[in-house]
């Protein structure tokens, strides 16, 4: 999808950035990739990424997972400006849909892990500023709330009820409209 | 957590800290803000019963705020005419989001613009209901001291406008007794006004000045803690029968809850453009007191004029020390408004200008999209009234309320 440029665009899409999991393994991407994330899009703007950037609270499976993501979705956001270029005729929006849409599927089964996985890609989403990402990982857990009691959700999420019974039917009494 | 939270509201982090760490290895407190900011009020008022931290999160003002900001659009109360008693809070695409009970019993909703709901009767009931908590307070029936007995007790033909005094915060309520039966002259309309929750000392009705002119109550708006009024359509009956009271049918009569006082009358824009003399003129100038309405828009007076089938003028009163009135919208109707539709109020403007209208005797929602010139109709029950609803359904305090 990347449109070919002039040979300085070429040179700043093919400049890698070195990114270093907890358990130090090191990840290689290109800039376009990495500065999905607005944490690393300041550091590499302040000059503080040579010999890498350690990123202490993600670890190497889920910094995996990230960069699989970040890809995807750089490549996208190229695609984004491509069309916004001239090349407007009917073909090139064909071609555009059926991009967003592939980007829908990848974002669906990109969402396919288990909770533990997906609260640590919020945390890490969060951690690395990826708007998109943890847009994307917030609805999933929103959705899974949705219409849920609350006995459901703290079985899903082993929350412990700490509130006395009283407090309890307060809580009740107060928004028993929403219990409806 | 060193980088800055990509939430969408702006929140300190020492905000943030105010929040219990959620419990159990589940998420920190500022990503289930962001969580739990994506639900409608409904389901987060329910999952307060959860534990004490997502109890905690959730009626924070501030997550209030972040929720009301993050799920922008207006918010209205309506009553439903298969629904005595209900008030609902309800969205623009016609989703209720909660529902209240009301008194029943023929109380009408009023159109306000308040964190608050206020129902009345003819009859001298007037209720005050807060939305979120559900919580209902009855105004006292009781006149004045000044006014008791001159009060028709047996038939009081009531009405009630409802505002908040920008200056206080005080939300007052006007009690008009008498409103005019065409032969009613003789009978003068009292002015009372009642402060919600003004404390021990505000809890009886304040005697104020009765206006010169008879006002056609049913027809007032409040706008800025101002309540106005047009006059009555008697007026037009006598100028039917020969009678030139010089009253002009867009009179505007305004009453400040602030200082509960009068203003000075001002003059509408519409009946300055007639001329007398002409017949066709004079038959549309009696015409024009059944073709207005008085309703707020972006905070300002609008008058609306209604000439069916034909078009709806909104003027916009964009000063009232000089009377200067600005033509906002000049939108053609032709049939999209029915024929046998005579009270057609705006109620809403967008940011892209779109307009929000009621049609209250068809009891329907209409949004005027002014760049397509087209209408659509908000699906949704019939309605019997409707008012703005400026609150938040997940605040607990009680603001005005007892």
């Amino acid at each position: 999808m990347a449109s070919a440029g002039s040979g300085d665009e070429k040179a700043a899409a093919a400049a890698m950035i070195t990114l270093i999991s907890s358990d130090n393994e090191k990840f290689e991407v290109t800039e376009a990739t990495a500065t999905l994330s607005q944490t690393i899009r300041h550091m590499i703007e302040d000059g503080c990424t040579d010999g890498g950037v350690p990123l202490p609270n993600v670890t190497s499976k889920i910094l995996a997972r990230v960069i699989e993501y970040c890809k995807k979705h750089a490549t996208a956001a190229a695609g984004e400006e491509g069309s916004s270029s001239s090349f407007s005729d009917a073909a090139f929006l064909e071609v555009d849909r059926a991009f967003l849409e592939e980007l829908e599927e990848f974002d669906d089964a990109f969402l396919e892990v288990d909770r533990a996985t997906l609260f640590d890609l919020i945390l890490a989403a969060n951690y690395l500023d990826i708007k998109g990402l943890l847009n994307l990982t917030c609805q999933k857990v929103a959705d899974s709330v949705k219409g849920k009691t609350p006995e459901q959700i703290r079985e899903m999420y082993n929350i412990v009820n700490d509130l006395t019974p009283e407090e309890e039917a307060e809580i009740r009494r107060e928004t028993q409209w929403a219990f409806e | 957590m060193a980088p800055p939270g990509p939430s969408c509201p702006p929140l300190s982090q020492s905000t943030r800290q105010r929040v219990p760490a959620s419990n159990a290895g589940a998420l920190p407190a500022d990503v289930l803000f962001d969580v739990l900011l994506r639900l409608p009020a409904k389901e987060l008022c329910r999952l307060r019963a959860v534990c004490r931290s997502w109890r905690a999160l959730t009626a924070d003002p501030l997550f209030a705020g972040a929720h009301a900001a993050a799920h922008r659009g207006p918010s209205l109360l309506a009553k439903f005419r298969d629904d005595e008693a209900g008030i609902h809070v309800v969205d623009l695409r016609g989703g209720v989001l909660k529902r209240i009970d009301g008194p029943g019993g023929g109380h009408e909703l009023l159109c306000t613009r308040l964190d608050l709901a206020c129902v009345a009767t003819k009859g001298n009931s007037c209720h005050v209901l807060n939305p979120a908590t559900g919580a209902a307070y009855a105004l006292p029936e009781s006149p004045a001291p000044e006014h008791a007995g001159h009060e028709n007790s047996r038939d009081p033909y009531t009405f009630f406008a409802s505002g908040r005094v920008a200056a206080t915060g005080e939300c007052k309520v006007l009690r008009v007794f008498n409103r005019t039966e065409f032969d009613a002259f003789d009978q003068q309309q009292l002015f009372e006004v009642f402060t919600v929750n003004g404390g021990a000392s505000n809890a009886r009705w304040r005697a104020r000045e009765s206006h010169y002119l008879f006002l056609e109550a049913i027809n007032a708006a409040v706008v800025g803690g101002v309540v106005y009024f047009l006059t009555d359509c008697a007026y037009d009956l006598m100028l039917f029968f020969g009678v030139n009271t010089g009253v002009h049918p867009d009179c505007i009569a305004s009453f400040d809850l602030g200082t509960e006082e009068w203003r000075r009358d001002i003059q509408g824009p519409i009946s300055r453009s007639l001329s007398m003399d002409d017949a066709n003129a004079t038959e549309e100038y009696r015409s024009i007191w059944h073709k207005l309405t008085l309703s707020e828009l972006k905070g300002s007076l609008v008058l609306a004029y209604h000439r069916r089938h034909l078009s709806l003028d909104l003027w916009l009163l964009t000063d009232y020390e000089n009377g200067l009135w600005v033509k906002e919208y000049s939108i053609r109707t032709e049939s999209a408004i029915p024929t046998d539709e005579y009270f057609v109020k705006p109620l809403l403007v967008s940011d892209d200008r779109r307009l929000v209208i009621l049609l209250a005797s068809t009891g329907i929602l209409l949004i005027y999209d002014p760049s397509t010139n087209t209408f659509a109709e908000v699906e949704m029950r019939r309605l019997d009234a409707v008012g703005i609803y400026a609150g938040n359904l997940l605040s607990l305090q009680g603001g005005d309320m007892v």
